[in-house]
């Protein structure tokens, strides 16, 4: 080992998953992300005495406050950085606030999508050198981690998150991102769709902070409720957030995803789920609990408006694996991990099982592997980050300072791929 | 990515014993200190492919490991009475279902190193519980590539 590897068994990496919905946040080597906290931050305009500055809220609690004017954004786009201002201002938080750790004291491992550009790692490895000081980086494709975590270092993994759902062949380890095939449909858009059927429906959907008291009433009977009024000029952008809350856990309890292509008649017969919102009216969800997911899976039943999935689920896997050397194509077909938050939907894994079933070429043998839990495909690429920093083998494959400093910020492509 | 674990001589000596001089029936490896991968068990060559599935498992159901297997089967010849043995090489990773998620991530981000340093297998084999793991799971992927 030269003098310029990163010899830091001395304290532990963090860990940092960088997603649309959440951003993971923790030491390397535990558990359990420390921090799972909102990529959405607040942003507002602080003046006084003739000064105006940008503020940033930025947490759960701190987006939740109802401030005149505070707008909700993000600093991500397409899984990428892309306002460097705001996302100092989360990492500063991240450090500061709520793990309360130096940078310059941990080695640091970020999650990256398998469709990274080059000029983005190496703006993200020149701010964590120059401006946080980190003794060692490592930039690992979300993708690969999950891949590892399930024990399949050859497979193709389907990760269904807020903004994205894609399929992505890993080749011992490696992604092979010429093949990575991707659609704009995830957990986000499955908000927007419920959002719109209810606001179709009539069904006002109030977040709990607006409710100031409820009354208890029939099923499907108009809610009885006090609005509590605030003096703050709320932004939509804040309200929109708000609103995505209470859609993401109505996609968790009432929605699934039909075993077989959406047929009215046989999703008839399946139990219907009650459901309550927070000002008070609740009712029985039918047909609509299949009807509403049925274009992730299928796009040709989608209702026209907003993002909508290009491809299908299964469609996405076929597409990819084809997209693939032919000699690992059994492979693929014979390892399909199943990861992402959007993935516990009810009736995913299961569905694109059928679908799949019936694509997958009569020599290869179809096997879809995914965890059992739902925090475990949550945090899974967390997770698997958290075990590779905690490995004594995993020393010498750091980017240190003093490589950094000799080789630039393009040392990143060599050493992390 | 990988793990940056290494690979002994121990592995590579063993390796050449079965490929060139037909010395054992497979080999068992392991992950040492989570640092480098080492032999763990030799299987004489009149062993039978349940004992080296015996071996596989032997740390239980929250460990993986990985196998070297020298395997034989009879392949016919389409449109001839004719038969010959075939002798193939597989490697495989063990990484059952029930391990844990570290053990699972040590196992898989390293296999490529194994992989590199063992040259000239003819067949990669993940196995995640037995259907994959079976003698004639195994059969059947080594036969998928012959020609018929
Ligand atoms: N149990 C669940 N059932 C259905 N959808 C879920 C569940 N848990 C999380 N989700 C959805 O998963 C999405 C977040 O997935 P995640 O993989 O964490 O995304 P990202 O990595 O983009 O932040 C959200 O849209 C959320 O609504
Ligand atoms: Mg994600």
């Amino acid at each position: 080992m030269s003098g310029a590897v990163y010899g830091g068994d001395e304290v532990g990496a963090l860990v940092f998953d960088i997603g649309h919905n959440t951003t993971r946040a923790g030491f390397g080597g535990e558990d359990s992300p420390k921090l799972d906290i909102p990529s959405t931050i607040g942003v507002w305009l602080d003046s006084h005495d003739d000064v105006t500055q940008k503020r940033y809220n930025i947490g759960i609690t701190s987006i939740n406050v109802r401030r005149s004017e505070m707008e909700l954004t993000t600093f991500l786009k397409d899984g990428m950085v892309e306002n460097w201002e705001i996302f100092e201002n989360f990492l500063d938080y991240i450090y500061t606030n709520a793990l309360r750790a130096i940078p310059n004291d941990h080695p640091l491992l970020i999650t990256e999508p398998p469709w990274v550009t080059h000029p983005k790692r190496e703006q993200l490895t020149e701010l964590m050198f120059e401006k946080y000081n980190v003794p060692a980086l490592y930039l690992a494709k979300n993708a690969s981690l999950a891949a590892f975590a399930n024990g399949r270092p050859t497979c193709l993994v389907v990760d269904s998150g807020a903004t994205h759902t894609s399929a992505v062949p890993v080749h011992d380890g490696f992604v092979l991102t010429q093949a990575v095939v991707k659609s704009p449909a995830g957990g986000d858009y499955l908000s927007a769709q419920c959002r719109n059927y209810l606001n179709e429906k009539g069904i006002e959907i109030v977040p709990p902070c607006m409710v100031a008291s409820k009354e208890i009433t029939k099923s499907e009977e108009a809610a009885n409720f006090k609005r509590r009024v605030y003096q703050a000029k709320l932004t939509d952008s804040w309200h929109n957030y708000m609103v995505r809350q209470v859609m993401q856990d109505f996609q968790a309890s009432v929605l699934q995803v039909s075993d077989n292509l959406y047929d009215e008649e046989v999703v008839k017969t399946m139990p219907a789920i009650h459901y309550e919102f927070p000002n008070g009216f609740h009712k029985d969800f039918g047909v609509e609990r299949f009807k509403i997911p049925e274009p992730l899976f299928n796009p040709v039943a989608g209702i026209k408006s907003g993002i909508q999935p290009t491809l299908g689920v299964g469609p996405l896997v076929t597409t990819s694996v084809g997209m693939c050397d032919i000699d690992i194509r059994p492979a693929m077909y014979g390892s399909v991990v199943v990861t992402g938050g959007n993935s516990n939907l009810q009736g995913f894994t299961e569905r694109l099982n059928r679908d799949l079933a019936a694509k997958t070429p009569p020599s290869m043998r179809l096997k879809i592997i995914s965890a059992p839990g739902a925090t475990e495909r949550k945090f899974g690429a967390w997770s698997g980050g958290s075990i590779l920093t905690s490995l004594g083998s995993f020393q010498q494959l750091w980017v240190s300072k003093q490589e950094y400093d000799d080789g630039g910020k393009a040392i990143v492509q060599s050493k992390c791929l | 990515m990988a793990s940056g674990v290494t690979v002994s001589d121990a592995c590579k000596t063993t390796y050449e014993e079965i490929k060139k001089d037909k010395k054992h029936r497979y080999v068992i490896f392991f992950i040492k200190d989570e640092r480098q991968i080492d032999v763990e068990v030799i299987g004489a060559r009149d062993e039978e492919y349940d004992q080296f599935l015996q071996n596989l498992q032997a740390g239980g159901a929250g460990e993986c490991r990985y196998g070297l297997y020298d395997f034989e089967y009879m392949h016919q010849c389409q449109g001839t009475s004719e038969s010959s043995k075939k002798q193939k090489l597989f490697l495989m990773s063990w990484c059952p279902d029930t391990a844990k998620v570290k053990k699972k991530m040590l196992y898989s981000s390293s296999f490529d190193a194994l992989k590199k340093s063992l040259v000239g297998v003819q067949k990669y084999i993940q196995a995640t519980d037995l259907s994959e793991a079976s003698q004639e799971a195994v059969e059947e992927k080594l036969r998928a590539t012959d020609r018929q």
